[in-house]
């Protein structure tokens, strides 16, 4: 491409590095950075109910498990359908690659839908006590991750009918994948720490 | 993973803004030339430097005579936080990211930032989250005033129980700027990692390059922690949760670990590129090589990694337990060691050189002569008896206020000196600056050494009252500060006279070493544009017959033909 | 290069004669300021006090010797390495010393592993901190058994927003903190708002007191006098006045006082910040909003509002 020296007037290279673009590198910055967020979140939580004299609220004694043992399922196994997606677009089988991905964000939709039904069947809310809060500040947090991720992918999925949208490499999808393998991680993490940890 | 090749030319902005360099109006616009964006951080800033000195001036006001006359105590509580908040965020962190905006690409020879959109955001978010500071002084029950650690629960007790009060807009602003500190730190990173001219190899770069680049990667570690309990305490206050609220189960001492976790660190992302700036300096005014190049590069990280685990010599009276006090006292105190390296060296830098003391070479040596001092309180601060003494006294007021002004505030100024030629292309008055800095000198100095005595015999810090027997100290500090104010005046009159009308700069006036000084006062948009130069040594071979870079000369002439 | 450096250097003896000079001139200005350190603290008024005030003097003493050392140094270069007007030559290319750079590190490692190990052991001998136990707000706090011996209390320290109340366990309730000389105290600190201080300069002790935890804590004061117990964590509009002061007397005093105290009748204590509440509230109520003051505590020894404090 480019790199070759263009004005052979001067007596000196102007040297240039060849790398990818920067974007991936930013964005996997940004990514190790937000984690830490929710690093300080677990902590806050683990922190909160071991030194906890009274945990649950009144009247509760834990949390169904059933439903969000479901949404996980679905979860991780979606962070698998979308490496398909993503090897269907390398192999530049567009339609291939547009169907998959879609069915990684009806599997995202699904797990929204699962978090939503299981938050209003229970009994406890945001304002009960030090357990009710850290609940809704957790999976709801967790919930707005998996919602950019699908509208994300969403955006992903229009452009893809751009002409010529990946001439410039895969940057955006590449990312988006990273991102739900990312919001994959983060759930199993918070499904360990609230659901199995009781 | 594809690869792309990256040419500099691509950066280049297809429709660069139209009336060129000397146009002021770029400075109002969403630009996204890291060097119009250096210089709209750095003039904000002081904007907020002289709003918060004026909050100062008026706690010293208050403070000068023993019982709470000028202002009702909950007015005072209301200005000293905002004087904190606003010296940290709406001045410290905006100037530093400017000075880093403005220096990173020229230094490494890169022609932007890696993604310019985004660092014209990050600055744009600075007016916004501060006019929505500025907003809560009018708010009913007036600002934050809590203190900048803004503890629960007194921080959510809302004495008012309006829903928007000046409390909740602090949380957020304090989050956008989190948020915007975030974005910039994502953008100086790969900037770094990635955009270095041919041959800088890390073990070639500016110290000053070394020190961002730790300051940096501490934010993105450390920032998230602060959001995530701000984002709690935010919930606490305002839609009832109890994540600190004791009637709920919630623990108000979680907080202080949040916040701690993150604002110790933020002491060393505030000194580090001052340290940075100091290790830049000392070699152009002593003509000599820095001292221990790669010691002084590496010590940076061994601050960084340390400063992640010091961050309980804050709590140590908030019952924490014996053997979490002597850890935290020893990880502390370690930070001495990769410090001491950098100060060591820079002293052996000036030993047996060729002294010049000029405006910034003055800042840079009374900084640094502060720095010692405060860095030697901090180690007294360590000391887990004498903090349970001195501890939230003026004793950490006067030592905080050793780094973050007389020593942080004095490396700034010397940078805007040094590099005030070259990124405005004129030279600014000499003996102005001098003037600035005796009596800056002299100010801090009174300001800040008499309350270490004050703090010793026991006067707690955030008082609008104190006993008499405190009065002389507070006297002297407020004839110190006001000292300061009066301080501020040659150096506004300098700034602004010089730019409007100084005498243009040359490419080097100082004769320095640098990527930078290759290039025209001031730079092109794209500084090295099409030639960007291949780099064969590091930037302080004062002497010693080492090239700096390939074909100097061309450099030399290229910068001396005006554009 | 500076005539006056060129001579010194000339003769090497005398280089190293100006540098031991320096060394023996910085000692002892490090040992004075490390003697004259204890006149800039309070009086010394408990057992904590000594220790703590041996290791400021020693800090003192070895920052005293750093500091100096560094910027003597520079004030030497300052004065014999200055450039002549107009010169820019350079000045001697150096570009480290690897052996100087591994003194520079392994000192200042000592150095902290020293007064680290000093202060630790500091730690030890003074454990005035006993345990921190969360319970169920609201509820009344627990009673805490403590390991440690101590020869009086417990004493409840109540702190408010913003006043004091102490209750002594024969059932006195009191504005002003009295306690017998050289006799460990034992405490227990309760708040029941926000994060107040315990704080007695003169004793050299603080200690943060916690809603939602009950924290025990032992002191043993060794003077008698009046001295100061200030709040050193904010805790609002009127966290200057949260002050009270603390009475040391002979055991054979305390006990009369005790006794003495029993019979009075329950009254309204020392309430600083309730009586500017009220002045504030009389002019208008200006000012920024703030919680409203806890009503005057009901105490057997009200105290007395303007006692001349020693320290
Ligand atoms: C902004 C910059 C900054 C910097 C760089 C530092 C540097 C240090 N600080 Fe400071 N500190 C603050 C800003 C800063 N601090 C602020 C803002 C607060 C208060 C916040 C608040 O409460 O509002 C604070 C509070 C604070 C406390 C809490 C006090 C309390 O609240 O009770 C402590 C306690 O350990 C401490 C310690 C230290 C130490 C050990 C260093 C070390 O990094 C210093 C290291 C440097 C040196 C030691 C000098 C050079 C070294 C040598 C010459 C080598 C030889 C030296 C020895 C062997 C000793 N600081
Ligand atoms: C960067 C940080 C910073 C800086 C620079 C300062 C600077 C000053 N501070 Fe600040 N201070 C804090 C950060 C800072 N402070 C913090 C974090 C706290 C703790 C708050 C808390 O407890 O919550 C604090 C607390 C604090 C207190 C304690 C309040 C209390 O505990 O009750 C006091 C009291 O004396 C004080 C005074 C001063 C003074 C006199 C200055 C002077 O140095 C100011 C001098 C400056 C000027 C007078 C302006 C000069 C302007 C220019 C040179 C700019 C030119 C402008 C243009 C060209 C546009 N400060
Ligand atoms: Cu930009 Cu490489
Ligand atoms: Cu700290």
């Amino acid at each position: 491409m480019l790199t070759e020296n263009q004005n052979p007037s001067l007596n000196h290279k102007p040297g240039h590095i060849k790398h990818d673009g920067h974007n991936m590198t930013g964005f996997i910055i940004f990514l190790c950075s937000e984690s830490i967020i929710f690093f300080a979140f677990f902590v806050g939580y683990s922190v909160l109910k071991i030194s906890a004299p009274v945990w649950y609220p009144e009247g509760i004694n834990g949390i169904d498990l059933k439903m969000p043992l479901i949404n996980t399922v679905i979860l991780v196994s979606s962070s698998f359908v979308i490496y398909f997606a993503e090897k269907y677009l390398h192999k530049k089988n567009l339609w291939g690659f547009r169907i998959i991905w879609f069915i990684t964000m009806l599997m995202g939709s699904y797990f929204v839908y699962g978090q939503y039904v299981e938050w209003s069947e229970l009994s406890f809310s945001l304002q009960s006590g030090a357990f009710g809060g850290m609940f809704y500040l957790l999976t709801g947090f967790h919930g707005l991750h998996v919602i950019t991720g699908i509208l994300l992918m969403g955006l992903m999925l229009l452009r893809s009918f751009l002409p010529d949208n990946y001439k410039g490499g895969e940057m955006g999808v590449e990312s988006v994948s990273l991102f739900w393998h990312f919001v994959d991680v983060i759930w199993i993490l918070l499904f360990g720490l609230i659901y199995l940890w009781q | 993973m594809t690869i792309v090749n990256y040419d500099p030319r691509l950066v280049k902005s297809k429709n660069p803004y139209p009336k060129g360099p000397n146009d002021w109006k770029r400075f109002f616009s969403f630009n996204t030339d890291a060097k119009v964006i250096g210089i709209q951080y750095i003039v904000t800033a002081l904007f907020f430097l002289l709003i918060g000195g004026l909050l100062a001036m008026l706690i010293r006001g208050e403070l000068i005579t023993p019982p709470s006359d000028l202002f009702d105590p909950t007015v005072y509580n209301g200005l000293y936080t905002m004087h904190g908040t606003i010296m940290l965020f709406l001045f410290l962190f905006p100037i530093l990211s400017g000075l880093t905006n403005l220096l990173v690409p020229p230094m490494i020879g890169a022609p932007d930032m890696a993604f310019p959109k985004l660092n014209a955001l990050a600055f744009w978010l600075v007016p916004v989250f501060s006019i929505i500071l500025l907003l809560s002084f009018f708010v009913p029950g007036g600002p934050a005033s809590s203190g900048w650690w803004s503890y629960p629960p007194i921080s959510i007790q809302n004495p008012l129980g309006k829903m928007i009060n000046g409390e909740m807009l602090w949380i957020i602003a304090i989050s956008l700027s989190g948020i915007s500190s975030i974005i910039g730190a994502v953008n100086f990173v790969t900037t770094i990692i990635r955009m270095r001219a041919p041959g800088m190899g890390f073990f070639k770069m500016p110290i000053f390059i070394w020190t961002v680049l730790a300051a940096q990667l501490l934010q993105l570690l450390g920032l998230p922690a602060l959001t995530g309990g701000a984002i709690m305490l935010f919930f606490d206050l305002t839609f009832g949760t109890s994540f600190f609220r004791i009637e709920g189960g919630g623990d108000p001492v979680l907080f202080q670990h949040f916040f701690w976790f993150y604002s110790h660190p933020a002491v060393y992302v505030m000194v580090l590129p001052v340290f940075g700036i100091f290790s830049e300096l000392f070699p152009v005014y002593s003509r000599k090589p820095l001292f221990g190049y790669k010691f002084v590069a590496v010590a940076s990280f061994g601050i960084t990694i340390l400063s992640l685990v010091v961050w309980v010599h804050h709590m140590f009276y908030t019952g924490t337990p014996m053997w979490m006090r002597n850890l935290f006292m020893f990880t502390t105190m370690l930070i001495a060691v990769p410090t001491g390296v950098k100060v060591f060296a820079w002293i052996a830098t000036l030993w047996g050189g060729n002294i010049r003391l000029t405006t910034p070479m003055l800042f840079c040596l009374g900084g640094l002569f502060n720095f010692i001092f405060g860095g030697i309180t901090g180690v007294m601060l360590a000391t887990v008896p004498v903090d349970i003494h001195v501890g939230n006294t003026y004793f950490v007021v006067a030592h905080f206020h050793y780094i973050i002004f007389n020593t942080i505030a004095f490396g700034i100024f010397a940078a805007i000196y040094h590099w005030f030629p070259k990124f405005t292309g004129k030279m600014f008055y000499e003996g102005l600056g001098k003037v600035h800095f005796a009596l800056t000198f002299i100010g801090a100095t009174l300001n800040w050494l008499p309350l270490h005595w004050a703090g010793l015999l026991g006067m707690p810090r955030r008082v609008a009252s104190y006993d008499p027997e405190f009065a002389i100290w507070n006297v002297l500090a407020s004839i110190g500060a006001f000292i300061l104010g009066v301080a501020s005046i040659p150096f506004i009159l300098n700034m602004v006279s010089s730019w409007v009308r100084g005498k243009s700069a040359p490419p080097n006036p100082w004769k320095a070493i640098g990527l930078e000084w290759l290039l025209p006062s001031p730079p092109p948009h794209e500084n090295f544009e099409e030639d960007i130069p291949t780099v064969l040594n590091e930037p302080y071979c004062y002497g010693l017959d080492k090239p700096f870079v390939e074909d100097e000369q061309f450099y030399i002439e290229k910068s001396l033909k005006k554009h | 290069m500076n005539t006056k450096i060129r001579r010194i250097k000339k003769r090497g003896f005398s280089k190293t004669f100006i540098i031991i000079i320096a060394v023996i001139l910085n000692i002892t200005f490090s040992l004075l300021m490390g003697y004259w350190s204890y006149s800039w603290l309070p009086i010394q008024a408990s057992e904590a006090a000594h220790y703590v005030d041996n290791l400021f003097a020693f800090e003192t003493t070895i920052g005293t010797f750093i500091f100096l050392g560094c910027t003597g140094t520079m004030a030497w270069i300052l004065v014999f390495n200055r450039a002549p007007k107009y010169d820019e030559s350079n000045g001697e290319p150096l570009e480290g010393n690897l052996k100087l750079e591994i003194i520079w590190t392994i000192v200042p490692l000592l150095l902290v592993l020293g007064i680290s190990t000093y202060s630790t052991s500091v730690n030890y001998k003074l454990e005035n901190l006993g345990s921190k136990v969360k319970y169920d707000y609201g509820a009344e706090a627990p009673f805490i058994e403590e390991k440690k011996v101590f020869d009086y209390g417990p004493i409840d320290v109540i702190s408010r927003q913003w006043n004091w109340e102490f209750v002594y366990p024969n059932g006195i309730h009191s504005s002003e903190l009295h306690l017998p000389v050289d006799k460990k105290s034992n405490f227990r600190l309760i708040t029941e708002d926000v994060i107040h201080s315990f704080y007695v300069p003169a004793f050299r002790l603080k200690q943060d007191i916690i809603p939602g935890s009950i924290i025990t804590y032992s002191l043993t004061p060794t003077k008698k006098g009046v001295f100061r117990l200030r709040d050193a964590m904010f805790s609002g509009a009127y966290f200057s006045e949260n002050q009270t002061n603390v009475i040391v007397e002979s055991e054979e005093i305390f006990y009369k006082w005790i006794k003495e105290t029993v019979k009075k009748e329950l009254q309204n204590g020392l309430n600083p910040a309730g009586s500017l509440y009220q002045k504030r509230l009389r002019n208008g109520n200006r000012g920024w909003a703030t919680v409203k003051p806890a009503p005057d505590p009901k105490v057997n020894d009200a105290g007395i509002e303007s006692r001349p404090h020693d320290s």
